[in-house]
């Protein structure tokens, strides 16, 4: 730092200044900071945290979560840098510290680090002591949006496989760096504006747990949530992840949540029409599981012509590890890894490249009116056509 | 300059425009009279002058104070009367030829328009300039042509090939707006006439007597309205064809965007170019350890569906990590930006690293 400490005081008076402008436009809530107090002179940590709070201008606000809001923001020093600044609420449960979800999300992203995984850019703490991570900022919404738009957005075998390809990637990339992520669904897969699918939302992740050590059973969203988890398995391993992927796999082909349960039994009773009951015969102990219910009668687990019939838009190789993935036992159902290693990613179709994929936006659907009427290159909107004086 | 501008400004009823400079003669007399301008130096002369000064080679400029040396092909009909204009359009000519990028050479719209202005730049520079101005810009034209000969040659087929891709567009536009006409014109013509059938049909019926005269206008009245429609319908579905037909140039313009990258496609890599596997061990299948048979046997852990392997290859992780890294690197490493885009676990390993020391003193797994 070239800040000598004489001139600390009044470059920390004007800090203060500038920031509570900032918030008063953002949060209306215009308490200036008493951080400064009368003793002026700040710790390193405050200083360094003032820095790294000043890289960033956050903008407009464009959403919110259960514990989180999420602004848009850019670089101080380059406007064009778009990021953002996940604001994390303080919650009235955990007035003494961080929210655990805002630790968790904290502690795994700044340990991983792949294309497939949202980036931690920085982190800083604004007024009040709250939590503000800078994440990359993704425009082009999440997965869930291309799903369900089905009027606008039309998706083929080598999309599902790039998209399936980035997916199975991003849980490979956390289940090598013994993290599991316990809620894989649609909406937490990112889109950037590249079309990398990014995986996003680590407020549930935990490291993998030793053997005896007990993790709770009540995580992963229910429609992806596999049936030890339904059974109250208190010792699970990636395949939970795994399951949610391949329901999402699923879903891409189907354009439809897969299992839609309605509550915990009935998600059991999805399951088991759906893919086969749960039995001691396909899935040795699983009775011994402290919340194992099933429906009577059993169904027995479908073969192949049954995914076949409704997954054929993935061929016979993406059926095969939809399968794999949807295995009842979690002992044998396939690895993130395994995943792929799996000869469906070297098959026909190839997957397609990613400024290739749909998009979501205007230009999706094009109308037939406006057809004659198209842009012509080099013809942008509200500005004049360049003049040509090539000779 | 300012000479030159009040001149043109006034052209149509200043009987001094139709003056020659050189040779005063003027229209009046010479009905026929026609100026013509060389870019060396843009001083008018008439025609007449032009041949007698320079027909017998090269000659200085007449014009009193010029003095530069003029050849008789350099001569031309000026297009612009203000010749100020003239020469500006010669010069971006002359800087257009050689700095011809298109914008989708450019990654940015920010790179493309900082080159537009570097160019707009250059060109002032050229036109306004002082005279050392002038010379500098001469400099950096020549300089960039030399330099970047084989691009500039790329580009100018490359604008060419795009100028025909426009035309033929347009071409395709305006006959696709004729057809539609055309359409339109023989759909009403049709539908005269079919009119004009089931008049004459109704009346032809009613001439012959049979049936209720109200219930046969009735009728009638209906079928011409649906015939009609049902054309509508037909002509609609015809429009959504030509629409689909006229697709396909547009899709040939943007194939030719990207003919700039025919990189040869690498076979899919589903592991995205990574290698995670171990480089200083190998992982068994199975550890003997009193510790953790219990675990090994108990349904609970088993039927969860707990791996083992997931804990070995954990274990082993920690117990490795931190080897091989040494902290003058980490401190290089340290003062680089942070790239979100770059793979890496050593923060994952080095923190590991210090949870792995507690847990050997509580547990002493091995």
């Amino acid at each position: 730092m070239a800040v000598s400490p004489l001139i600390v005081p009044g470059s920390g008076e004007r800090g203060p200044h500038s920031k509570s402008k900032l918030s008063a436009a953002s949060s209306g809530n215009g308490t200036p900071s008493t951080t400064l107090g009368s003793n002026s002179l700040k710790d390193v940590a405050e200083q360094m945290n003032e820095e790294e709070k000043d890289k960033y201008v956050k903008g407009k606000k464009v959403g919110e979560g259960t514990y989180a809001n999420v602004y848009i923001g850019h670089h101080k020093s380059d406007p064009s840098n778009l990021v953002a600044i996940k604001k994390i609420k303080v919650q009235q449960e955990y007035k003494e510290g961080m929210a655990p979800d805002a630790i968790r999300e904290l502690k795994h992203l700044q340990e991983l680090s792949h294309p497939n995984i949202i980036s931690l850019l920085s982190v800083f703490s604004s007024k009040d002591q709250n939590l503000n991570l800078v994440l990359e900022y993704l425009p082009l919404g999440d997965l869930e949006v291309l799903i369900k738009d089905i009027e606008n957005i039309h998706y083929g075998a080598a999309d599902i496989k790039a998209w399936m390809g980035m997916l199975s990637r991003a849980i490979w990339f956390c289940h090598e760096n013994f993290v599991l992520h316990r809620d894989i669904k649609p909406n937490n897969l990112l889109i950037a504006a590249d079309g990398e699918i990014k995986l996003a939302d680590f407020g549930l992740a935990r490291s993998f747990a030793d053997p005896y050590r007990v993790m709770t059973s009540n995580v992963i969203t229910r429609w992806y949530r596999p049936p030890e988890l339904l059974f109250g398995a208190k010792h699970y391993s990636g395949a939970v992840d795994i399951w949610s992927v391949g329901l999402v796999f699923a879903e891409l082909v189907i354009r439809n949540p897969y299992l839609p349960g309605d509550t915990e039994i009935d998600q059991i009773a999805k399951i088991c029409a759906g893919i086969g009951t749960p039995t001691e015969e396909n899935w040795a102990g699983v009775s011994k599981l402290p919340e194992y219910t099933v429906p009577s009668p059993t169904t027995p687990v479908h073969g192949p012509e049954h995914y076949l019939g409704m997954f054929g838009t993935a061929g016979p190789d993406g059926v095969d590890l939809l399968m794999k993935m949807l295995i009842l036992d979690p002992r044998r159902r396939i690895t993130a890894r395994e995943v792929l290693e799996h000869r469906w990613w070297r098959g026909e179709p190839r997957a397609t490249r990613n400024e290739d994929l749909p998009k979501k936006g205007p230009g999706s659907g094009l109308s037939r009116l406006g057809a004659t009427e198209s842009k012509r290159p080099g013809m942008v909107e509200g500005v004049a056509r360049r003049l040509d004086f090539g000779a | 300059m300012s000479r030159l501008k009040s001149q043109s400004t006034a052209l149509t009823d200043d009987p001094l425009n139709d003056i020659c400079p050189v040779c005063k003669s003027n229209r009046y007399l010479n009905p026929t009279l026609q100026f013509l301008i060389n870019p060396e130096c843009y001083h008018k002369m008439c025609s007449t002058c032009v041949d007698r000064i320079f027909t017998s080679g090269p000659a200085s400029c007449p014009v009193v104070g010029c003095g530069k040396t003029l050849r008789k092909k350099g001569f031309h009909k000026a297009f612009f009367a203000d010749l100020k204009i003239e020469r500006e359009c010669d010069i971006r000519k002359r800087v257009g030829a050689v700095f011809n990028r298109r914008e989708d050479e450019f990654e940015s719209l920010s790179s493309w328009n900082d080159y537009l202005e570097m160019v707009e730049g250059l060109i002032f520079d050229l036109v306004e300039g002082t005279m050392k101005e002038k010379a500098k810009a001469e400099e950096t034209l020549r300089a960039h042509r030399a330099a970047n000969a084989k691009e500039i040659e790329d580009n100018k087929r490359a604008g060419l090939e795009a100028k025909d891709v426009e035309l033929q567009r347009e071409r395709e536009e305006k006959e696709a707006v004729r057809q539609r006409r055309l359409a339109i014109l023989r759909e009403q013509e049709e539908d005269k006439l079919d009119v004009e059938k089931e008049r004459r049909e109704m009346l032809e019926r009613l001439a012959r007597g049979d049936g209720d005269a109200n219930a046969i206008t009735k009728h009638a009245q209906k079928v011409i309205l649906k015939k009609s429609s049902a054309r509508r319908n037909l002509a609609e579905s015809n429009f959504a064809d030509t629409a689909n037909g006229s697709a396909p140039s547009n899709l040939s313009i943007r194939g030719l965007k990207k003919k700039v990258a025919p990189k040869a496609e690498l076979a899919y890599d589903p592991f995205g170019g990574l290698d995670l596997k171990p480089a200083r061990y190998t992982l068994q299948s199975s550890y003997e350890n009193e510790w953790l048979d219990n675990a090994k046997n108990n349904t609970l852990h088993m039927a969860g569906g707990y791996s083992m392997n997931e804990y070995y290859s954990r274990t082993m992780f920690e117990a490795f990590s931190g080897l091989g890294i040494f902290i003058g690197d980490q401190v290089v490493e340290k003062s680089l930006p942070a790239a979100p885009a770059t793979i890496g676990t050593v923060g994952a390993a080095e923190a590991a690293g210090g949870r792995l020391r507690q847990e050997m003193n509580t547990d002493d797994v091995f």
